[in-house]
């Protein structure tokens, strides 16, 4: 009988290692923040529809302010999902966004791209975002996909329903992405619809999750809040996210960045529940400073990882899924800055149990979109998941019996038990950890260039599991009759 | 007799409320010249701050104590003088663009051209064609500024300097944008005159222009 056996009554396993930015008493403090600001001060909605659902779900509403009583605020927190699934497109759960689980992606809209084959930084193109697709297809840490750029050489309102399309064509896995307005929502909710099987069936399984902006702080424009009703009468889960960012649309102080953010992201909570209680809904987003000296929104600060930390810590005290952010940079090119601010805030989100985590493919500050840098954070985050799975103590990987019998001064390399626990190594696929004449003979290619490589050689050679000629057909015709619609406003 | 304008520069590049509207308040009372006051005192400061915050030696929040500093003391010399005599590098028309709500960008711009002695009319966010056309008739500016953050909205600019074109008014002034989304590409496409990267430029891109 061994002691391990013997005193596991009450034994404490700390299976995942996580960093809780905030104890529960703080969260409250902060949430208790969001609720006044809310009841006191209020928000601007400039949607007429939003200011009826919110006038009857008895919020008090002048003119376009809104403020909402706590307890409205507060039955909206009960009654949303605490765990939502998410599927793939062959309708495979994949995403459990729950407790602490973690997933990992690109982020959208970026107004530049660069190319990963000629180096130039570039207006992105539909073509961009079907290599993006692809590029997500197959790498094994990336969990969804999301369009890595506005393309811009189709109609300019449709730039979000051609992206849509690129990547249903190019990879299976789920999809979050933005649209326009509500006519193109509702062409993405149809092409998704498609490959579902269904609407019922994309209800029951969604492989997809809205996304919408909210302008902070405290505004929330009509696009914006119209995507959080139309996805709650649609039922299908939507991320709500406002871009707060410390010192210039909130307070310089990271408790009162983090009041705003909770306080926008309960705006498109309370509009979701008034119109369709129990509707899907993840918290977002976006949090970090503003750099005082070039007055960008940093994406590399170490403020981000501290906030996206923060508000997670909320985010799970109020029992909601969280989308955060991480493997994101303010660097222009492919170097060292990248590297270590991409590796912090993946490491700290993870760390965070942030359930969506995205922008692996945002450089200079969300401007430009890189296939190079998603490649190098699904490295990134291979390692990070090794750190998350801990470390396992129980009699078999305490092994003492095997230390037993090897003894002072042997080794382990021709033990059953190393054998059978060294797979459990994390094995890298683009670091290098070859000798220096084995590096030098395949080229003494710097990472850079094993990153280029890599990401190109994906993009000439990776076969995304095809889908249907009926579903493609059905999906094009999609897209024709939007084309249709936007030419006939104009 | 001291003319207090060495003080005030200083006071406005540290960013000191009180100490310039109490300067500016002595100014006056010595009898110096409104104008001189504007032009030695106050304006050098913002000068400085200007060429501080583009190298990168101040940071955006003590540029607007600055010209906060800078607007209370010219709202005690303004009434000294008569409006046409006030001095202004120029006038400026500035809005978000239609159907765009973000305006913390145009707004930095507004204050950064403020400072540097231009008259800004502030047509606010969600401004269409129209809404520009009109402040043009009505203040006859040497520029109008357009901003937008979305990829969607920044398509209006356009608009408005095709509006301005059928309205025969695009010779009398000078289209500038910026904004998240904008590059010089775009400027040149949809024929502005201008694109300022950010804030601290705009001012420079002003004063070029109107040269």
């Amino acid at each position: 009988m061994s002691k391990s056996q013997y005193v596991r009554a009450n034994y404490q396993v700390n299976a995942t290692p996580q960093l809780k930015m905030l104890s529960d008493d703080q969260c409250e403090s902060i949430l208790n923040g969001a609720l006044e600001v809310l009841e006191r001060t209020g928000a601007e909605i400039h949607s007429q529809e939003a200011l009826d659902v919110f006038k009857k779900g008895g919020c008090w509403v002048d003119g376009n302010m809104v403020r909402f009583p706590s307890h409205i605020v507060e039955w909206a927190i009960r009654n949303a999902p605490s765990r939502i699934v998410i599927s793939n497109q062959k309708g495979e759960r994949t995403l459990f966004l729950e407790g602490q689980n973690v997933y990992y992606g690109p982020g959208p809209t970026n107004t530049y791209t660069i190319d990963p084959f000629t180096g130039e930084r570039r207006r992105p193109r539909k073509a961009d975002t079907v290599r993006a697709a692809k590029v997500i297809d197959a790498l094994p840490n990336i969990s969804y996909a999301m369009d890595c750029g506005t393309v811009m050489d189709v109609t300019p309102t449709l730039s979000d329903v051609h992206a849509f399309q690129a990547m249903l064509e190019n990879t299976n896995k789920p999809i979050i992405h933005w649209g326009f307005g509500i006519d193109q929502y509702q062409d993405i909710i149809d092409m998704a619809a498609v490959v579902a099987g269904g609407l019922e069936a994309l209800q029951q399984n969604p492989f997809i999750l809205l996304y919408s902006e909210s302008s902070p702080p405290l505004r929330h424009s009509v696009e914006a809040i119209d995507k959080a009703i139309f996805a709650a009468k649609n039922n299908i889960p939507i991320v709500y996210t406002p871009c707060t960012f410390a010192g210039g649309v909130a307070p310089a102080t990271m408790a009162a960045t983090l009041v705003i953010a909770v306080a926008d992201s309960l705006v498109g909570l309370v509009a979701g529940q008034l119109v369709r209680k129990g509707s899907g809904f993840v918290m977002g987003g976006l949090i970090s400073t503003m750099d005082m000296a070039s007055t960008i929104l940093s994406y590399g600060a170490a403020e981000l990882s501290l906030l996206s930390a923060g508000l997670t810590a909320v985010a799970r005290y109020m029992k909601i899924p969280m989308f955060s952010t991480g493997g994101c940079t303010d660097s222009k090119v492919i170097d060292t800055q990248m590297g270590l601010e991409a590796a912090f805030s993946i490491l700290i989100a993870g760390l965070s149990g942030a359930n969506l985590i995205h922008d692996c493919s945002y450089m200079e500050y969300g401007a430009t979109s890189s296939l190079e840098l998603m490649t190098m954070d699904d490295e990134i985050i291979g390692m990070v998941k090794r750190i998350l799975q801990g470390v396992e103590v129980d009699d078999e990987h305490l092994a003492l019996d095997v230390i037993n019998k090897v003894g002072p001064g042997g080794h382990y390399l021709a033990e059953d038990h190393t054998m059978k626990h060294f797979w459990g190594f994390w094995a890298p696929t683009l670091i290098n950890r070859l000798r220096y004449d084995g590096w030098k003979a395949e080229g003494s290619k710097p990472m850079a260039q094993r990153v280029k490589e890599k990401t190109q050689d994906i993009i000439n050679n990776h076969k995304p599991e095809p889908k249907s000629e009926s579903v493609l057909a059905e999906i094009q015709a999609i897209v024709d009759r939007a084309e249709a619609r936007e030419a006939n406003k104009r | 007799m001291s003319n207090y304008y060495e003080e005030l520069t200083q006071s406005i590049i540290s960013g000191q409320l009180d100490r310039v509207k109490s300067l500016t308040q002595q100014a006056i009372g010595a009898g110096n010249n409104p104008i001189d006051i504007i032009n030695q005192g106050l304006i050098p400061g913002m000068s400085v701050v200007g060429a501080r915050f583009k190298v990168g030696k101040m940071y955006v929040p003590e540029v607007l104590m600055s010209a906060r500093a800078m607007d209370a003391g010219m709202q005690l010399v303004k009434p000294l003088i008569l409006s046409e005599d006030i001095p202004s590098a120029g006038k400026i028309v500035i809005g978000t663009v239609k159907g765009d709500l973000h305006d913390i960008g145009k707004n930095l711009v507004s204050m950064m051209l403020e400072s540097a002695g231009y008259t800004v009319i502030n047509v606010g966010v969600d401004a269409g064609p129209e809404k520009f056309l009109q402040a043009v008739k009505e203040h006859q500016p040497g520029v109008i500024g357009m901003s937008a953050l979305l990829t969607t909205t920044m398509l209006s600019m356009k608009d408005t300097i095709e509006l301005l074109k059928e309205e025969g008014l695009r010779d009398k002034v000078k289209v500038i944008i910026g904004g998240a989304p904008i590059s010089q590409d775009f400027a040149d496409e949809i024929g502005a005159d201008g694109f300022a990267p950010d804030a601290g430029s705009a001012a420079d891109l002003c004063k070029k222009l109107l040269a």
